[in-house]
């Protein structure tokens, strides 16, 4: 089975994640998932390609903290997170997370939080490539 | 020799991912950061995070490094 984090080149398969997640325990009752993907436009431009740099030994300490972190602070069953990096395509998936409890509440607030908690924390930088150049994507609130 | 990373917006400003800083003893990151800003003014004005040895730097604490420490000096970050 593969690692619950994971940052890797190659696309995921959410069918496979959530298969995992829900081999880790028949108790779950409830699994929120979180799929980013790359959009072909931003700030009135048209986006090609998206590119993604990382501090990757941090990056993955990091998603791994915070996957222990949610799984507490929500009484978590399990959860799981996958980032891809190198360069994608609009409409190629980025980034996966599921979260799996006994009740949805805590599935559905540990998913939120986890993405949240991945922008702020996770040493990841995204790159957007447009027919015009390219840029590198200054964060959101 | 102190091991010094850049990436993302970074890396783009300073032209480099990696630079080498020569140890001394007492040395700290915030010595690395006060040699090479001046030098790369642009790029560290985009830094907003710094990480020794993989672990992110929370206060202004002076803590002499190790020969062969890592540091990297990061913007914000953009994942996700």
């Amino acid at each position: 089975m593969s690692d619950a984090v994971r940052l890797q080149l190659e696309d995921f398969s959410q069918d496979e994640e959530v298969c995992a997640l829900r081999a880790s325990s028949q108790r779950m009752g409830g699994i929120a998932t979180f799929l980013g993907c790359a959009r072909d436009f931003s700030e009135g431009r048209d986006v090609c390609e998206i590119g993604f740099d990382a501090y990757r030994p941090m990056a993955l300490a990091e998603l791994q903290k915070l996957r222990a972190e949610a799984i507490e602070r929500f009484a978590l069953l399990d959860a799981r997170i996958v980032h891809r990096l190198g360069t994608v395509r609009a409409g190629d998936n980025i980034v996966f997370i599921a979260a799996g409890a006994e009740h949805r509440a805590p599935a559905l607030e540990a998913c939120r939080w986890m993405i949240d908690e991945l922008k702020e924390r996770v040493p990841i930088w995204k790159k957007e490539i447009t027919p015009t150049g390219e840029s590198w994507v200054t964060p959101h609130p | 020799m102190i091991k010094v990373l850049f990436f993302g917006p970074v890396a783009d400003r300073v032209g480099l991912r990696q630079i080498e800083v020569p140890f001394r003893d007492g040395l700290c990151w915030q010595d690395v950061r006060d040699v090479l800003q001046p030098q790369y003014p642009e790029a560290f004005a985009l830094v907003s995070v710094t990480a020794v040895n993989g672990e992110r730097v929370r206060d202004e604490g002076r803590m002499p490094l190790a020969d062969g420490a890592e540091i990297v000096f990061m913007s914000r970050f953009s994942g996700g």
